[in-house]
């Protein structure tokens, strides 16, 4: 844990800065400066990156089976 | 009248003034812009995205009141405007905007991503996956949990892979379970 004021920065090794632009009352405006390679992204973003990415692998068996589940069979 | 190549249903025709514009992708596509919404009454209430850029790209999706009736939708104003919706308040599902959750399918049964829906105006129809932050909803919502699932669905999970002719199965399931016309929406 590290406490910051707006306007102050954060090293991670080398060549991250993440810098508290502004703190808002209930939102924080964080500026992240990485190198080009590090992907920087909200988690939620990667979480639902990598839902959709599973989702999109569905074969048109787990199709048939979804379809069998929601309309089972009188 | 234009042909579509689909991951699921064979040739679908399609009028142009149905497609669905998504300027931004969705999160893993982005680059995947053009998609259209089908629905087969059989099937309801599944509503499939497929991909008109990509054949082999196609989302399973639900209306999200069928899951959960009583969802609060949280979009920000940022994705309102881009929407072309009013950003002073949350868009009413229905009559502003349709409210999709993509559907996952693992061997615990589907779940759905009710942590980023889908939302189209059909008015405009411009669509987006709208990320919101700090949602109670889970990405991964059990849809039918395990005790609620028909018992012949465990079987077909444990048959060995040479049981599963790789063609036939696939191919056959669905397709004899739908009619030739769908309707997009």
């Amino acid at each position: 844990m590290m406490s910051r004021r707006e306007g102050e920065t954060i090293l991670i090794g080398d060549d991250i800065e993440i810098v508290i632009a502004r703190i808002g009352r209930t939102r924080v405006k964080v500026g992240i400066r990485a190198p080009r390679e590090t992907p920087v992204i909200a988690r939620e973003v990667k979480l639902i990156r990598d839902e959709n990415l599973r989702a999109a692998g569905a074969t048109a068996a787990d199709l048939s089976s979804l379809i069998a589940r929601l309309h089972p069979p009188a | 009248m234009t042909l579509l190549e689909t991951k699921h249903f064979g040739k679908l025709s399609y009028e142009a003034d149905s497609e669905l514009d998504f300027p931004l992708g969705l999160p893993g596509f982005e680059d995947r812009k053009r998609f259209v919404a089908v629905h087969f009454v059989e099937n309801d209430p599944l509503i499939y995205l497929q991909s008109l850029e990509d054949p082999a790209l196609c989302f399973i999706t639900m209306p999200v009141l069928a899951i959960d009736p009583q969802y609060r939708l949280n979009v920000s104003g940022e994705d309102l405007g881009r929407l072309g919706l009013n950003s002073a308040r949350q868009p009413r599902v229905g009559d502003d905007v349709m409210c999709l959750s993509v559907l996952s399918i693992s061997e615990t049964g589907p779940t759905a991503n009710l942590l980023a829906p889908i939302l189209l105006n059909l008015r405009n129809r411009k669509a987006l996956q709208a990320v919101a932050p700090g949602s109670d909803y889970s990405h991964q919502f059990a849809l039918m949990p395990q005790e609620a699932m028909p018992q012949e669905a465990m079987p077909q999970e444990a048959m060995p892979q040479e049981a599963l002719p790789q063609e036939a199965l696939p191919q056959e399931a669905p397709q004899e379970a739908m009619p030739q016309k769908a309707a997009v929406c």
